[in-house]
């Protein structure tokens, strides 16, 4: 799929070493627009929103925060412990800047499966459909996803 | 054998490709050159030529004149601000996020997004013409917790810094690994005013932090690396009001600095002190042996510590909860309830904000009371 010049640019400012220091892109070489092409046929299939999904985790995160640090747990059903850095990220595409706040997320019930999300990687969610490259440590998988948020 | 002119195509094309790249480039010479530029700076306090094209903010770096910039140039930060009283067009919507709308009436810029086009008039304030960049050495890097490590680094022979306890530096990473340039990012010193040749930090690893990950998985005793600075705002106002210092993690950094610094102008005899430090369990604590000998020595000072979830194992009989639950528990104390108080705080934004909120919401302290460093 064609990339246009701000996806190209996006894709520079996601490499290692240019916000972050691994990067947004795992160990994934392929082109932006297929990485997030891909993601958005596996959440369809598996009939999850991307707003919905986004908001929800949100949510999880700011009600997680209210730890300071420390776990939380929210509505009995996850386990939420946020962890906070002075200063901000800005997002590769440009478009905003984000505190420095990230979230790792599971079940309650003890259940392996976790998430991790920042305040970045729910913009780039929410607004690009970018999950982040596979081996990114702030991949969404999706069925992890689905999995995690009981939907 | 091979055709002659099978050659022709590719090397046709090819001469085609290198005359339109010479062409490119030598209209981007004259397109892109902007020659010299005149920066006059506090109204010719300080007047320099420089060459044109290049931001701002690296610019003043190149002639030795460090604007605070704890992203180091990314904006990301929002720290470097300036006051351009020339016309060099409208606010970027790159500034935008970081201005207020006074700030974007007074032309206050982010010189780290201004290119120099033209000659150009700013003002900044006249201490940052005595911020200097020291090319210091690694002496000793030491695990204080499981994520933060204390660095002490010798300054160049010869040279010596003046700052007050709780101002911060920008430390810059050089390349390594995947990462391509070298970055700076700001920490609170740890070390005192009256050791001038050497400096301290406390550096809690950030996941994904490329300088904090150059600092936990990198660095070595004996290399070289530059500190840029002092700057900040964030230091002990000279009053007798009741000092109320809070900190969780590496927010211990600046409070070392100052009790340190009180120990040795003997303030700490002359106002009360009260130091709440919040972890979650006892592997989190450091320095509790020093500021428990500090309670002992000194009548007016105060030590806090709480764990928010301490361990069975941790064989823990101090205050236990949230940071901020403990402060408010301490400051409806008649004590502290009825004194004269100024806060210092150094956290997390989130320990900041919730801190803040215990301070002036449940506790009626007045905002312009209550200090924190506001880098990131």
């Amino acid at each position: 799929m064609k990339m246009s010049p701000q996806m190209v640019k996006a894709q520079e400012n996601m490499q290692p070493g240019v916000i972050t220091a691994n990067g947004f892109l795992g160990d994934e070489s392929a082109p932006l627009v297929d990485l997030i092409a891909r993601d958005e046929d596996t959440m369809h299939e598996l009939g999850v929103d991307f707003d919905d999904a986004a908001d929800r985790l949100e949510w999880l995160l700011e009600e997680g925060r209210k730890g300071l640090g420390e776990p939380v747990t929210i509505d009995g059903s996850w386990l939420v412990k946020t962890d906070e850095a002075r200063g901000h990220l800005p997002s590769p595409f440009e478009d905003g800047i984000f505190r420095k706040v990230n979230a790792t997320i599971r079940r309650a019930d003890g259940s392996r499966d976790e998430i991790r999300v920042s305040h970045l990687s729910l913009h780039l969610m929410r607004k690009y459909h970018f999950l982040q490259g596979k081996g990114s440590p702030f991949r969404i998988e999706p069925n992890t996803l689905k999995s995690v948020l009981g939907l | 054998m091979l055709n002659p002119a099978m050659l022709i195509a590719p090397l046709s094309i090819g001469a085609i490709g290198a005359g339109l790249a010479a062409l490119i480039s030598v209209t981007d010479k004259i397109v892109n050159n902007y020659g010299e530029v005149t920066i006059n700076i506090n109204s010719g306090k300080k007047e320099m030529t420089v060459q044109g094209g290049g931001n701002m903010l690296n610019t003043l770096a190149e002639q030795q004149i460090f604007i605070p910039s704890a992203c180091g140039g990314r904006g990301s930060c929002g720290e470097c601000k300036v006051k351009v009283t020339s016309d060099i067009g409208p606010t970027l919507p790159t500034e935008l996020p970081w201005m207020s709308s006074e700030e974007i009436k007074e032309n206050v810029r982010l010189s780290c997004q201004i290119k120099l086009k033209e000659d150009v008039e700013l003002e900044i304030p006249d201490y940052l013409f005595y911020i200097r960049r020291y090319t210091c050495t690694v002496e000793r890097i030491s695990d204080l917790t499981h994520d933060i490590k204390e660095v002490s680094m010798k300054l160049p022979q010869g040279q010596s810094i003046e700052y007050k306890a709780g101002q911060y530096m920008q430390l810059e990473a050089p390349k390594y690994g995947k990462v391509k340039e070298p970055t700076q990012r700001a920490y609170s010193m740890s070390s005192a005013p009256h050791e001038p040749a050497r400096i301290e930090f406390m550096i809690r690893l950030v996941p994904g932090g490329i300088v904090t990950t150059y600092v936990h998985e990198h660095m070595q005793e004996g290399e070289k690396i530059d500190a840029i600075g002092p700057f900040g705002e964030f230091h002990v106002r000279d009053t007798d009001a009741m000092m109320i210092c809070v900190a969780g993690g590496s927010g211990m950094a600046p409070f070392k600095a100052i009790f340190n610094d009180m120990i040795h102008t003997g303030r700490i005899n002359e106002r009360d002190c009260w130091y709440f430090f919040g972890a979650r369990t006892a592997k989190d604590l450091f320095y509790v042996d020093w500021l428990n000998e500090l309670q002992e020595k000194y009548e007016r000072f105060h030590f806090v510590p709480a764990l928010s979830e301490p361990e069975e194992t941790d064989d823990w009989d101090g205050e236990t909860g949230l940071i901020t639950e403990v402060l408010d528990k301490y400051l409806k104390m008649p004590e502290l309830a009825n004194a004269e108080k100024e806060g210092y705080l150094c956290g997390s934004p989130g320990m900041l904000d919730a801190c803040m909120d215990v301070m002036r919401e449940k506790n009626d302290m007045p905002d312009e009371k209550i200090y924190f460093d506001k880098f990131g």
